[in-house]
């Protein structure tokens, strides 16, 4: 396994009217799972094809244990890549199937097979190894297709990208679980690709959100959630993302904007609260305490604000946003934290 | 209204249904719970479902899809890739000899609901998946049907643009009034769009009915799992099965009454907005995999023991067998 840093990296692609990337820097320690978190378009794959050799950068290096490997082929920089739709030899067997790589790697017979055996329990598919690929679910296939790239010994990265995308939403949670506890238990580094945010989130240690203007800020998923760096980052992450309202309203001087998540705020008496609006729209999500709790858009002089909670009022009502917690924007970039009432 | 008549989809039993006008009925299903061949019946396409369909009383049996008042969007983008993106919307309009200054007006109207009026033309090769989606329910609304069938049709857009779109959505399939059933795996989409939700398993009907309210009297341990992410939680208590969901347990007991439980943390997921706590129950029942869901970030520890409760009234109890 091996640290990895991307140094400056530029990237344009032939006849491109603008770089794809451009002077992009990342850090990813040894042994961490690490979430590039982004929407279409932000470059997340380019990313991975410079990461794993199938493109060079145009300026920058990338370095894998502090050796520059921005020049060398795919295959010497030891990298393997779990792709959206498992890709798997179907007419082999399971225990074929991870065999292979290790073969083309010359590995010693006896060590392939602790190797396999040690993944397939690690991944809980010991019972799965002597059926044959293309019977599988979709779920058991992905879950062959991340063994086939942690079984290598000598593997330094391995990339995800949008693995979980062709698992049903049920049971994506499971995928993700066993690929977490994989991935701490083998050591391994990864580099997980997706425009999910719970994916991101919920995987990694580290996330870093990158959009066509770079990474906007690399972070544990709490400092992420709750101290964006960038209004966008707390727009892209939370669902729905940070409200944003003038900070004048809140007598913060130093600040444009002032943000707060939709569960930071209460709905209270219009008297009550330095911002006011009509509820434009109610979603019930579930219930606590017997109560309905969810969503309720409220369309204030500044915009909609989105506020989660208790479902007390219904469309028309004139409500005050009681703000809790709140994060402060200038010039779209955060210069603080703070919160106003015990939560 | 839509009738549905001693349908089967495959599973143990037939079943009747009705959607009412105006209303949006989601139906919910993993997959191969029957959702697609149910929208397929209801349009008259090719489908491994049978049984009777009625609209408005007269039976569809024997009417090819074209002559049925039915639309259908897809989860894959469908659209006439040599028309441009006016062309498209325009399509069934042309096809129902509607005026060229009538069609003009809603076409633009379509575009702008939509958010596609700065593309009108160019062709879908030249649009984002997401704008091809777009599309493809802009052409389905032109064609003005009764129904309007969604199977998963924002499944494979991106998540922000998905939060986005079911928004619009909601609003602008309510302005049609026409019936509409919306197919999806993810419980989320019940609330979010749903007037009612219609729950499928194994091409059986488990449940249906307004989505707060199948959510608070599930019928089966089967509907509750199936209207709750991630499942619920069960335990065993003498010849009762017993269950709560996810959000309905809590590190606080919230009224007398409230059960107790002892959990063994295995795993913490956090998505920001919410943490997913989940262990195994130690005492005073023995029951695993169990998640407990709470808003926001927690700082409960892997490997650790806590005690959380549930209220009575959130507890579901189910016969066994």
């Amino acid at each position: 396994m091996a640290e990895i840093q991307l140094v400056d990296v530029s990237f344009s692609y032939p006849g491109a009217a603008g770089a794809t990337l451009e002077q992009l820097s990342l850090q990813v320690a040894d042994g961490q799972a690490h979430a590039l978190l982004g929407a279409s378009g932000a470059g997340k794959t380019t990313l991975l094809n410079l990461l794993s050799g199938l493109l060079s950068p145009d300026q920058g290096r990338i370095l894998f244990d502090g050796q520059d490997v921005s020049r060398l082929p795919g295959r010497e920089r030891h990298v393997a890549q779990v792709f959206q739709f498992p890709v798997l030899y179907e007419s082999m067997s399971v225990r074929a199937n991870l065999q292979f790589p290790l073969t083309n790697a010359r590995v010693d017979v006896d060590v392939a097979r602790q190797r396999i055996d040690h993944v397939s329990a690690e991944l809980g598919i010991e019972s799965l190894l002597e059926r044959r690929a293309g019977q599988l679910g979709l779920f058991e296939k992905q879950l062959v297709a991340v063994a086939k790239a942690l079984v290598r010994p000598d593997v330094a990265l391995v990339l995800l990208d949008e693995p979980l995308t062709a698992v049903e939403p049920k049971i994506k949670w499971q995928l993700r679980q066993v690929l977490r506890k994989a991935q701490a238990d083998l050591g391994v580094t990864m580099i997980y690709v997706t425009h999910d945010q719970t994916e991101a989130l919920t995987f990694a240690d580290q996330v870093s959100i990158l959009t066509a203007q770079g990474i906007l800020q690399s972070g544990t998923p709490q400092q992420i959630y709750e101290a964006p760096a960038h209004e966008f980052v707390g727009h892209f992450v939370g669902s729905p993302g940070m409200n944003f309202v003038p900070a004048a309203l809140f007598d913060q001087p130093q600040a444009e904007r002032l943000g707060f998540r939709p569960e930071w705020a209460a709905l209270v008496s219009p008297s009550a609260a330095a911002l006011q609006g009509a509820v434009s729209r109610v979603r019930a999500q579930g219930s606590q305490g017997g109560e309905h709790v969810g969503l309720t858009t409220i369309v204030t002089q500044h915009g909609e604000v989105h506020v989660h909670g208790p479902l007390r009022f219904a469309v028309g009502h004139e409500v005050g946003i009681q703000v809790g917690r709140y994060v402060l924007f200038r010039a779209q970039q955060q210069i603080g934290t703070g919160r106003w009432h015990a939560e | 209204m839509l009738q549905l008549h001693n349908v089967s989809l495959g599973g143990r039993h037939r079943f009747d249904h009705q959607f009412a006008d105006g209303q949006i009925a989601v139906v919910l299903g993993s997959n191969r719970s029957g959702k697609t061949n149910l929208c397929r019946l209801i349009a008259g396409l090719d489908s491994a479902a049978s049984g009777q369909v009625m609209l408005d009383g007269k039976s569809l049996d024997g009417l090819s899809p074209a002559r049925r008042s039915v639309a259908m969007v897809y989860q894959a983008f469908v659209n006439y890739p040599n028309l441009t993106v006016a062309e498209n919307i325009a399509s069934p309009l042309v096809a129902a000899g509607t005026p060229k200054a009538v069609r003009k007006a809603q076409v633009a109207e379509l575009a702008r609901s939509l958010q596609l009026e700065d593309l009108l033309t160019r062709l879908p090769a030249e649009l984002s998946g997401g704008q091809q989606q777009r599309l493809a329910i802009a052409r389905a609304l032109a064609k003005q049907a009764r129904v309007i069938l969604l199977d998963e049709p924002l499944v494979n857009l991106d998540f922000k643009l998905r939060e986005a779109l079911e928004v619009e959505l909601r609003d602008l399939l309510v302005a049609r009034q026409s019936t509409v059933i919306y197919t999806s795996s993810d419980p989320r989409d019940a609330f979010t769009l749903g007037d009612e939700v219609l729950l499928l398993e194994h091409g059986d009907k488990l449940q249906a009915g307004p989505p707060m309210q199948v959510y608070g009297q599930p019928r089966s341990l089967a509907a509750m799992h199936l209207l709750s992410d991630p499942g619920a939680n069960q335990f065993m208590q003498g010849d009762q099965n017993l269950a709560v969901r996810p959000e309905h347990l809590h590190l606080q007991p919230l009224s007398t009454g409230a059960h107790a439980f002892t959990l063994h943390i295995t795993a913490i997921e956090t998505s920001g907005d919410e943490s997913f706590v989940h262990g195994d129950v130690t005492a005073p029942v023995q029951a695993s995999n169990w998640v407990m869901r709470m808003r926001g970030m927690t700082d409960l520890r892997t490997g650790g023991l806590v005690q959380i409760y549930a209220r009575d009234e959130d507890l579901q109890r189910f016969a066994c067998g």
